[in-house]
């Protein structure tokens, strides 16, 4: 809930108030995590050394997802503000897009990506499927750790109940932008090949 | 030879006697001798100056805000005062105790940094979740602080809140005064259409800064985001992230701190950035004072909307008879009034029945806070000043 907070919550705020409206956004979000838990599942078992891998190229994976993540919520932003650009009245999920017509869901490219993140109980449980016996069982291992994770996103429907106006919207679009800043900064920061912090 | 009288506008006070505003200054000024007179501190002559200095700065300001009936204009060479020398006192501090104004990251997740209460409402959530405090800062000599400590200091906190609300944001926060001063120096904004969302920025990095430290369990915007960290300590840089670090503090400073306040002569790290401030909005509604419009008098000149260093005074919110919330009570649009229209005010009284009783009653409040933490920042940083001739 943590981990995925600084994308659902402003995300989230930008869509429709009620609900439905973001028990529908959820869906979206969680249905693209778990296809993400899936393929990193398949990944991690077939090449069985992913979490293994050193540390070197671990951290340019990463920073590639929060390169990824950061160009979303910033793409996010931009359309949100097309969508609902001051009382936020539209019905459909925020798409991200060129042309404004068709596009992927804004939820499930967050879901999707924030279900690759490599975060460490999320490594210790590569690290376990891929020291099984099956594909099978690794993508069983996985379902069910997508299970016992999506519990902790069931508060964030409450967030249906907050008031969408100018201001909350704004807020949100603005939160947005400085959350992909941020990931874009720590990103770059990782491709660059570089430690967070030390020596 | 007889003197031509002052016509007083409607709305306007007369300037008090000397007397009856020294009458008025007089619990300030005790206020201030008890605050300045401290025996352990006057054993170094630079700081013995250092306080006589400042208690007769205290004073005298106080002084001029009773015998002229307005604030904003003496209030503002405090606060001025008390920004341009509170790195001059903090760096003398640092450089002293560490020989360098870099503070490792180590160091700062231990807590062994001074102590600094703007990110404390970003740490919140972080705390309650993990009953882990992550203050990056320490109120005791080898860092951390006790349980004792943080009760008292948040409980001087809530006091002073629940009276003055956003008031302290103009009249006890060391960091908004270098901007304030920046924006005092043009004649005339360059810069005058500014998109009023932009007041929506505090709640903005307010939330983000609470999620990104919730999720990383880290001081985020110590880390990443604090401008203030360009004339404070600064983070370590010892890789690229360090240098990354390091220059969004310095373009942070330089465009909101400098740049925007002398364009737009606007407190723009306050009202755009500011996420300390955005926090301490809510408390305006509990507060006891507020700053409201009396609509008999109003006629919509926006001499006050554009005083208002904050933008927290809008068309709307003037038809409404008050200000946005994020109001900070520095008095510079009831200064500006022509008609004396904008007036402070008590809750629960009516509008402009008595509008210098309830600015008396505000400022007794808030200087006293002033005195309390402005003083005291304002004389180390004199005293470091003075030691260098003394």
């Amino acid at each position: 809930m943590a981990a995925c907070g600084p994308v659902v919550v402003p995300s989230l705020l930008t869509e429709r108030a009620g609900l439905r409206p973001n028990a529908r956004y959820l869906s979206a979000f969680l249905g693209a995590r778990f296809l993400g838990y899936l393929l990193f599942a398949a990944v991690a078992w077939e090449l069985g050394v992913l979490v293994s891998l050193p540390p070197g190229p671990r951290m340019l994976m990463v920073g590639v997802i929060y390169m990824l993540l950061a160009g979303v919520l910033l793409w996010y932003a931009y359309s949100a503000g097309h969508v609902c650009a001051r009382s936020c009245s539209s019905s459909e999920l925020v798409s991200i897009s060129v042309t404004r017509k068709r596009g992927v869901s804004g939820a499930a490219a967050l879901g999707f990506l924030t279900g690759l993140s490599l975060c460490p109980p999320f490594l210790a449980a590569g690290l376990r499927a891929a020291e099984l016996g099956s594909l099978a069982a690794a993508l069983l291992f996985f379902a069910v750790f997508f299970a016992g994770t999506s519990i902790w996103f069931v508060p964030f429907v409450g967030l249906g109940c907050v008031a969408r106006n100018e201001a909350v919207t704004t807020v949100a679009r603005m939160t947005m932008v400085l959350i992909g800043l941020y990931y874009a900064c720590l990103g770059l920061s990782m491709l660059l090949g570089r430690k967070v912090y030390g020596n | 030879m007889a003197t031509k009288a002052h016509i007083l506008k409607p709305g306007e006070t007369a300037p008090r006697t000397v007397g009856r505003s020294l009458l008025l200054t007089l619990p300030i000024a005790l206020w201030s001798l008890l605050m300045f007179a401290n025996p352990q501190r006057q054993s170094n002559r630079s700081v013995q100056i250092a306080s006589v200095m400042t208690a007769v700065f205290m004073i005298a300001l106080f002084f001029m805000m009773m015998r002229t009936c307005s604030t904003f204009r003496w209030r503002r060479w405090f606060f001025v005062a008390l920004g341009l020398l509170f790195p001059v006192g903090f760096i003398h501090n640092v450089m002293v105790m560490r020989g360098t104004m870099g503070i490792p990251i180590e160091e700062m997740i231990a807590g062994r940094t001074p102590f600094c209460y703007l990110p404390i409402p970003l740490l919140i959530l972080p705390a309650a979740f993990t009953k882990t405090l992550l203050f990056p800062g320490s109120i005791l000599p080898g860092g951390g602080m006790s349980g004792a400590g943080m009760a008292a200091m948040a409980g001087v906190w809530l006091a002073i809140t629940l009276v003055v609300g956003k008031g302290w944001c103009s009249y006890a926060c060391f960091f908004g005064g270098i901007e304030e001063g920046m924006a005092s120096v043009p004649a005339r904004a360059k810069l005058r259409k500014i998109d009023p969302r932009w007041r929506y920025g505090p709640w903005a990095v307010l939330l983000a800064m609470v999620l990104l430290s919730l999720a990383l369990f880290e001081p985020a915007y110590c880390l990443w985001l604090c401008p203030f960290k360009a004339v404070s300590e600064y983070v370590a840089a010892r890789n690229a992230v360090g240098m990354v670090q390091n220059g969004i503090f310095v373009v942070l400073f330089a465009g909101l701190v400098v740049a925007l306040p002398l364009l737009t002569k606007k407190r723009t790290q306050c009202a755009f950035f500011c996420p300390f401030g955005a926090f301490q909005s809510i408390f305006n509604k509990t507060s006891v004072f507020d700053v409201k419009i009396d609509r008999t008098r109003c006629s919509p000149c926006v001499l006050c909307q554009n005083a208002c260093p904050t933008m927290s005074l809008t068309t709307e919110s003037v038809t409404r008879g008050e200000t946005l919330m994020s109001c900070m009570k520095c008095g510079a649009c009831v200064d500006a009034c022509p008609k004396g229209a904008v007036v402070w005010h008590i809750k629960g009284t009516e509008v402009a029945s008595n509008p210098e009783r309830a600015r008396l009653m505000f400022l007794y409040a808030a200087w006293g806070m002033a005195v309390m933490f402005g003083g005291s920042i304002i004389v180390e940083g004199l005293a470091t000043i003075v030691h260098v001739f003394v």
